[in-house]
């Protein structure tokens, strides 16, 4: 073996090790490993009704998703054929052409997702659950498609001056420089929201002050966002790390669908994402799975001449989203598994599983979303786990509870 | 120092059915000057009834050329009148002539106007020919270069660019006053609007059924380019993909972040330069590389932005990297007065530069809606948005300290060289 096979072989090998150890310290969770979810009468726990129509609903949204990801690799896959057409249209050097080809591309796509997004709407439009005009979904996401431009530029300026830097190594501090990017987002991401506002509602606060206590974490604002006027979904998120670490409420949670104890759940399990370190351990997770991410980016493009060759970018983009879609599944089993954990937390904290309960019944009716759904959406859609096995969970808690006290 | 040209002269320019012909000499009395907008009360109610007239009998001309395919030769001439005079008036409010105007549109002036006898117009052209006309008159009105149709107050001044030959009369009123002359270039800066705004009457009119051409220095005879040190090449071939021109806005995010982040350093940089040229007399070529690659830069962008380039522009602002591409000639010799007093002597510039800057937006606006339609950037957008752009980066060349220069106001793009100046006269003996 040539010593730089036998180095190149080393150092593969080392990371995959490295890989393993982090993903099993990053897997842990307090839910215990011999926890069994009972099966759940779907009809019988949210209503026959209810659940077809949810069915009806969530139905059109997959198909939309799916053909919407087939046209976007079938663009993709046409403009990694041909977008390096557009080299001319560049006069940026190297790297700036790199980052236009990646410009282009992205608005390329997103003008052939804009009849799948319109459709999407009409539909959450015609059920209620978005009030979204359509002229603000298509300017609002045209303004947002500028954030993104802004982020594949950083990301393809990194990627192609590591390129031109380490040649074929540069995907290993690609990935790390990538983590430390995402990292940072999250970090300064509340200081860069507005509209959020403090609660009023001092019973709420003393609730959620009594959960920090529990939960052993201090001093993370709670706050509302206004989206009432747009949705009537509700839904709650913990983000931010350290210092800037917040917990939203949309104000569609406090309009009286829900009870005060299904809010405390809310607020119990938000508060479980910052108590567990679940946003960091998102970061890590991004940084494994940029890890495997970047290195096929570099072997799909060497036959371009490498990330550092601005021909190359059009077929990396068509490789990334590839590779997004490979790893959903994986994804999403860490979310799935991130947010049980907080589920299980919220248990653990408001000892209220009827509560739990009632909320993600009401849940069912206020988003619509299918109870027990596919099992190719489960993997590829679900970041939560379904209804029914939120519900299971608690009534498995409950169970683990009752046998507990009656265990001598 | 090098040429300012983009492209030499054309010998033989296309014939237009309206042209501007300009002989004045630059020279005002400053009396007349001082009293210019009261001297010209008459004529502004004049130019009202004159215009009342003019739009009825547009109307009929209108169903003329509807039916006949050509305008009564009397209503033309009635028109064409009009439109003359409304030229003679602007020249004289904007200071871009010096002498007194008759009322009739019919003796000739410093800054005048020929238009050709009524000749066939299409049915169609004409029928919408108010329709067609409204870009024009936008631009025309945003150039404030015409008293007729009432472009010259209004839409200019409501949309808050004032208008080009608005500025350029307020910065000529000072300069003729003080120097009982008009500086050269905003009195071609004048004409320009002037001629573009005849152009657009005469169209709106149905004098003509032409479309205006917005390129700047179509004047009869030529105008004059001097040499400057901050000059602008145009190597644009004028296409424009549709899919860049929909994203143009977008994708210029991440130059105008980069911009944003160079403007800090180039700041710095500027405050030393200024400092080291009081000092030396000069700006260290290293500072004044640093900052004409920033002036250079920000020009690619904004000609990117305004659809006036065509390519993605690079980010460091190398020479001769962009088809709408800046040349900067190298550090020289500049008085240390000048220095000293730069931020107030540019003043005046940037007055003319927010013109220009209104200039630029609604080119930018009207090119990205012609561009998306054909797939072409109109010729005489380009050009106008090119002049505007370099008039541009001449002001912060010179605040920039990049050059001791003022810029040229002027914004002919293509013209012949100055006249050499005449040989101081020879003493007898010499010549024997």
């Amino acid at each position: 073996m040539k010593p730089a096979v036998a180095t190149r072989a080393a150092v593969y090998a080392l990371l995959a090790c490295g890989w393993a150890l982090a993903a099993w310290a990053l897997a842990g969770s307090v839910v215990p490993d011999d926890l069994s979810l009972p099966r759940v009468n779907v009809d019988a726990t949210f209503g026959g009704d209810l659940v077809s129509r949810a069915e009806r609903y969530e139905r059109f949204l997959y198909v939309d998703w799916a053909l919407a990801q087939i046209a976007a690799l079938a663009t993709l896959w046409v403009y990694a054929k041909r977008g390096t057409r557009f080299i001319r249209e560049s006069a940026a050097g190297p790297i700036g052409t790199g980052m236009f080809l990646g410009m282009v591309g992205l608005a390329i796509v997103w003008l052939t997702q804009l009849p799948f997004s319109v459709a999407a709407l009409w539909w959450d439009r015609r059920h209620g659950v978005s009030e979204i005009g359509y002229f603000e979904a298509i300017f609002g996401g045209w303004l947002a498609l500028g954030g993104t431009f802004v982020a594949v530029c950083v990301a393809l300026l990194v990627v192609m001056a590591l390129a031109r830097w380490l040649g074929s190594w540069w995907w290993i501090p690609g990935a790390g420089v990538f983590a430390a990017i995402a990292a940072l987002l999250i970090f300064v991401s509340p200081y860069l929201t507005e509209g959020l506002e403090p609660v009023k509602d001092r019973r709420l606060q003393q609730t959620y002050e009594r959960y920090e206590q529990a939960q052993g974490v201090d001093d993370i604002p709670l706050r509302i966002e206004k989206v009432s006027g747009d949705t009537s979904q509700a839904n709650a998120y913990a983000f931010g790390m350290g210092p800037s670490s917040r917990i939203v409420l949309w104000d569609t949670l406090l309009d009286g669908r829900f009870s005060n104890r299904e809010l405390d759940v809310v607020l119990a399990h938000e508060l479980a994402h910052h108590s567990s370190n679940h946003i960091p351990e998102a970061i890590g997770w991004f940084a494994l799975f940029a890890l495997p991410g970047a290195f096929v980016l570099m072997l799909a493009t060497r036959r371009r001449g490498g990330m550092g060759e601005p021909a190359a970018v059009p077929l990396a983009l068509l490789v990334s989203a590839v590779f997004s879609l490979v790893v959903l599944p994986a994804q999403n089993l860490v979310s799935r598994g991130m947010e049980a954990e907080a589920d299980w937390k919220a248990l653990q904290t408001t000892r209220d599983p009827a509560a739990a309960r009632g909320l993600f019944e009401e849940f069912a009716t206020t988003s619509l979303g299918d109870p027990s759904p596919p099992t190719w959406a489960y993997l590829l859609l679900q970041t939560h786990p379904t209804l029914a096995q939120r519900v299971a969970m608690t009534d498995a808690w409950q169970a683990r509870r009752r046998s507990r006290a009656l265990s001598p | 120092m090098r040429a300012v040209t983009s492209a030499p002269l054309p010998a033989t320019a296309p014939h237009r059915p309206v042209r501007l012909v300009v002989t004045d000499d630059l020279e005002r009395r400053r009396l007349t000057v001082l009293f210019r907008l009261v001297l010209a009360l008459p004529h502004l109610v004049w130019v009202t009834l004159f215009g009342m007239a003019a739009l009825t009998l547009a109307f009929v001309v209108w169903l003329a050329v509807l039916f006949e395919r050509r305008a009564p030769g009397t209503l033309h001439r009635f028109l064409a009148s009009y439109v003359r005079y409304t030229v003679h008036l602007t020249a004289y409010l904007t200071l871009a002539a010096s002498p007194y105007p008759s009322f009739t549109g019919s003796a000739s002036y410093p800054v005048d106007v020929e238009i050709d006898p009524p000749a066939r117009q299409g049915r169609l052209g004409s029928g919408f020919r108010l329709l067609l006309a409204l870009p024009a008159l936008l631009l025309s009105s945003t150039l404030g270069g015409s008293a007729a149709l009432g472009g010259w107050s209004g839409v200019a001044l409501l949309s808050g660019t004032g208008g080009l030959a608005v500025a350029v009369s307020l910065l000529g009123w000072f300069a003729s006053l003080a120097r009982g002359r008009m500086p050269r270039g905003m009195r071609d800066a004048a004409t320009y609007a002037i001629g573009y705004g005849a152009e657009a009457a005469a169209y709106a009119l149905l004098l003509t059924d032409r479309y205006p051409l917005a390129t700047p220095g179509r004047v009869e005879p030529a105008p004059e380019l001097p040499v400057h040190p901050v000059a602008l090449d145009v190597r644009d071939d004028l296409g424009r993909p549709r899919l860049l021109v929909v994203f143009r806005f977008l994708l210029v995010i991440p130059h105008l972040l980069w911009l944003t982040l160079w403007a800090v350093p180039a700041l710095l940089a500027w405050l030393a330069a200024w400092v080291l040229a009081l000092v030396l007399g000069r700006v260290p070529r290293f500072l004044h590389r640093f900052l004409a690659a920033f002036v250079r830069a920000t020009t690619h962008v904004w000609a990117f932005l305004y659809v006036v380039g065509r390519p993605f522009p690079g980010f460091v602002g190398r020479e001769g990297s962009y088809p709408i591409d800046l040349r900067i000639a190298p550090p020289a010799r500049q008085r240390r007065l000048g220095v000293l007093a730069r931020l107030v002597l540019v003043l005046p510039a940037f007055v003319l530069s927010f013109a220009y800057g209104g200039v630029l937006l609604v080119v930018g606006v009207m090119g990205w809606v012609a561009a998306l339609a054909t797939g072409r950037m109109p010729p005489g957008l380009r050009d106008l948005g090119a002049a505007a752009l370099r008039y541009q980066a001449q002001v912060f060349a010179y605040l920039f300290l990049l050059t001791s220069r003022y810029p040229d106001s002027s914004p002919v793009l293509r013209g012949r060289p100055p006249e050499p100046a005449p040989l101081p006269a020879l003493p007898a003996e010499v010549i024997s």
